[in-house]
């Protein structure tokens, strides 16, 4: 195992992520908060509690993973999207450093993007309003795969893609909706039928829940169905990608 | 380009030593399809430790993708590639942890600066940055003073040569050049020669491509020449010129001739045009000069000069893609 071929690129893409800090920290934080303040703080008050929880407390959770699952696959994407399109991604295809610690480091340091992010909404969150956690270990292991899996989602959408456009395509028209409408703002008891049962259709909706009942102690669906959910994501991605590293034509002709 | 800082430098390298005599490189039967084009066609190729090898052919010939093939950036259709004995399929990163590729297209990381570059580099190879090291090759060259500029702000030149930098920071005993002077002016290109036969000394491996014949006759041990995927010859410089090479004698005379003197024309000799020339041409080492010269005299010509010329590699390079239309008279 090439240690020092994987930290180098660990710390790498950190470092890339570090060096645009206001885009890929600051802007997904702002953009955060902006939310809580319209949807929380001002119209939350006026929005009924869901099973005995206020709505800032119950949409905080939701926000997190929001800004969790965006920029873990937007760090992924566009750091082997930009070395695929500069042709800097040759350096690490003659590399002698193995798939798994490619996909490990780039995942990583898409990991630690997405927590940067969301321990900075959790903590304004906290200063406004004192939302805590009920189950800090399960919200800290929820965020961390949750991260993992839509970085191993952004890293199989960058191989594949060739336009810029590719990629936009899957955030605007696949991740966007499917987490707006996965209980970021609501609970989908409030649905009527049949969007109640399509919502269940949903793997973020199991992912935000999850996250969520270790925030309040209130979840949608079981907690463990949505601990088997992410971490069968993240089997399944991870070997995709690893196939995808091993084998697309994309990568090597 | 500073000469010399390179030399003293160990790079505290560990590589799996190669056996003696073991080749650098050895392609057997390697072919490449892009859907039904045929890039390479069961190309067999041995490289020597510590020789320059020149792989020469016109655009589309399949020089890049053969360099491709062993850097693994491209997966051969058929065939096997060893690097110092170590077959590409069963030990990928044995073989690419001994190559430096530079690369054709010109490519720069525009979140990181020269020195990060470099550093990247030698971490990606396994080998703990080394500042002293990555200073001498800056210095090499002759990009120092950019060490903290952006790679985004560097000039083409200048990204040519941090392009070169990147692939031999980390010491590689076998390395690529994909056509390393294309665009680049005439100094620095003179430059990068006198860097390459540096890394020769040293005992590095060079497989180059390039498209100037005068580049693969001043650097190269060897020369292959590719044509639509096949590699038709290989040989030194001597040994091509040796089997496709020509000695061409013009006789210049003092009067015009109507025809061509009997028994000349068998042995090869042909008049030109306005009858004041006469045209031996004969394979190197094949020549009757003698027998020629007899019948000249004895048809009464009087001769007022001969001139002589060979053939350039050139012209070897075009006969051998069969190209060429004769040589110029």
């Amino acid at each position: 195992m090439n240690w020092i071929g994987f930290e180098t690129l660990l710390w790498k893409e950190v470092k890339r992520f570090l060096k645009v800090f206001g885009q890929t920290v600051i802007s997904p934080v702002i953009t955060t908060l902006l939310y809580l303040v319209v949807f929380g703080l001002s119209l939350g008050n006026r929005l009924p509690t869901h099973e005995g929880v206020g709505y800032v407390e119950f949409l905080v959770p939701g926000l997190v993973m929001l800004i969790i699952i965006n920029n873990a696959f937007m760090n992924t994407t566009s750091s082997l999207f930009i070395s695929k399109l500069q042709g800097t991604l040759v350096d690490l295809l003659v590399a002698p450093i193995s798939n798994v610690a490619v996909l490990t480091a780039y995942v990583l340091a898409a990991v630690l993007r997405s927590l940067l992010c969301a321990g900075a909404v959790v903590a304004a969150a906290w200063l406004a309003s004192g939302v805590t956690m009920r189950f800090p270990l399960q919200v800290l292991g929820y965020a961390f795969l949750v991260a993992v899996s839509f970085g191993l989602l952004g890293i199989g959408t960058a191989i594949l893609s060739d336009k810029f456009e590719q990629l936009n395509l899957v955030l605007t028209f696949v991740i966007t909706p499917l987490t707006f409408l996965g209980g970021v703002f609501y609970s989908i008891e409030v649905l009527p039928e049949p969007w109640k049962t399509i919502s269940l259709f949903n793997p973020i909706l199991y992912m935000i829940n999850g996250f969520r009942h270790g925030f309040v102690g209130v979840s949608d669906v079981a907690p463990l169905l949505g601990l088997a959910f992410v971490v069968g994501s993240c089997v399944v991605l991870a070997v995709w990608d690893l196939w995808l590293l091993a084998h697309s034509r994309k990568l090597r002709p | 380009m500073a000469e010399g800082p390179l030399e003293n430098l160990q790079s505290g390298r560990k590589l799996d030593a190669a056996p003696p005599g073991c080749p650098a490189l050895r392609l057997v039967g390697v072919t490449k399809y892009y859907g039904s084009l045929c890039a390479l066609d069961r190309v067999d190729l041995t490289v020597r430790q510590g020789e320059i090898f020149a792989l020469l052919g016109p655009n589309g010939a399949g020089k890049t993708t053969l360099i491709s093939i062993v850097a693994g950036l491209v997966r051969p259709t058929a065939g096997s590639v060893e690097v110092f004995g170590y077959d590409l399929k069963k030990h990928p990163m044995k073989v690419r942890a001994s190559i430096g590729l530079v690369p054709q297209e010109i490519n720069y990381d525009p979140f990181f600066s020269v020195n990060e570059v470099l550093r990247f580099m030698m971490g990606y190879f396994g080998l703990k940055p080394d500042q002293k090291r990555i200073d001498a090759i800056l210095q090499a060259f002759d990009l120092l003073d950019k060490k903290h500029s952006n790679t985004r702000a560097l000039s083409g030149g200048m990204k040519r040569r941090l392009l070169i930098a990147k692939a031999l920071v980390y010491d590689p005993p076998l390395v690529f050049l994909d056509e390393p002077t294309a665009g680049v002016d005439v100094e620095l290109r003179e430059e990068l020669w006198k860097y390459i036969l540096g890394l020769k000394k040293k005992g590095t491996t060079i497989v180059l491509t390039t498209h100037y014949i005068h580049e693969a006759e001043r650097l190269s041990d060897r020369i292959g020449v590719l044509d639509k995927g096949r590699l038709v010859r290989v040989g030194t410089r001597d040994d091509l010129l040796e089997e496709f090479g020509e000695q061409v004698l013009l006789f210049e005379l003092e009067r015009p001739v109507e025809q061509l003197p009997h028994g000349l024309a068998e042995l090869g000799v042909t008049r030109q045009t306005d009858g004041r020339h006469l045209v031996y041409r004969y394979r190197n080492g094949n020549g009757r000069l003698n027998e020629v010269m007899d019948l000249i005299r004895s048809s009464g010509l009087s001769v007022r000069e001969i001139r002589d010329r060979h053939t350039q590699l050139e012209e070897v390079f075009l006969k051998i893609l069969g190209r060429a239309g004769g040589l110029p008279q």
